[in-house]
């Protein structure tokens, strides 16, 4: 069966099966962090540093597969998006909303998983002993306070792009990251067909300006 | 409202131990706040860019 010539491919698999694991990995450990505060009392500590780790698995995934394998710069947001938001003009494979999002998003997980990591070796795990005097007092604290700030961040930023993600206009976004297309023409309003139009990054055609 | 979590030590030292979790439902509330922000945004948008009634 030949491809629907009006569908246009926006994620691979892989990426998909990324973004689905980092999605339950944080819905998982923003419940874990945050009911016990609210006062429903379970054992969330295996529950989230287990959570953690496979999140930090993902991040480190996603950095070397970003960084080596795919186009860097077509996330990162430029003074170019900026202006051609000012001027109307359409833009490539992603908006200047959606590589904020990301950019800041992204940061706020990172900044959590570095700080989770360490704050590891305060949990005895099969792996390793506890050792709660790696660090002196006040850099636990300093420790602390970044991955509370990146995970209250996290929870506003998950609520806000889960919120977008269902919009009826941008349902688009959500049914190429659940099946990997969406059509031209959803594609179309947002995306400039001559900077992105679905192939990949080693066909000639493709420029992702 | 406290933004850090401090308490002191068995020598009475001063010793941070993290972000307030009164910052808990701020969080939450700006979540909303960007949600219900954007759909008044995108309402008034929409009645902006609607076509003028038919005479």
């Amino acid at each position: 069966m030949s491809p629907d010539p009006n569908l246009i491919t926006r994620h691979a698999p892989v990426d998909r099966v990324f973004h689905w694991i980092t999605a339950l990995a944080v819905l998982l450990l923003l419940a874990s962090a945050f009911l016990p505060i609210l006062g429903l009392k379970f054992s969330w500590l295996p529950l989230h540093w287990i959570t953690g780790v496979v999140l930090g698995a993902a991040t480190l995934f996603h950095l070397v597969r970003a960084t080596f394998f795919q186009r860097l710069r077509c996330m990162v947001p430029r003074p170019r998006d900026f202006s051609d938001l000012k001027n109307g003009r359409r833009a490539a494979k992603y908006t200047l909303a959606q590589k904020l999002m990301h950019a800041v998003l992204g940061t706020a997980i990172l900044v959590a998983v570095v700080t989770g990591f360490i704050m590891l070796a305060k949990v005895d795990t099969p792996l390793w002993q506890r050792n709660p005097y790696l660090l002196d007092a006040s850099t636990w604290g300093v420790v602390y306070v970044l991955h509370g700030a990146a995970a209250l961040l996290t929870l506003t930023l998950t609520m806000a792009h889960v919120y977008f993600s269902l919009l009826p206009e941008k349902r688009g976004y959500l049914r190429a990251m659940i099946g990997g297309q969406m059509t031209r023409d959803e594609a179309a309003v947002y995306h400039d067909p001559q900077r992105w139009s679905g192939q990949r990054k080693d066909d000639p055609r493709e420029n992702h300006r | 409202m406290e933004i850090l979590r401090i308490t002191r030590d068995a020598w009475g030292q001063e010793t941070l131990e993290g972000m307030s979790w009164d910052l808990l439902p701020v969080a939450f509330g700006l979540g909303i706040a960007i949600i219900i922000g954007h759909l008044v945004w995108r309402a008034l948008r929409k009645r902006r860019s609607a076509p003028p009634p038919a005479p």
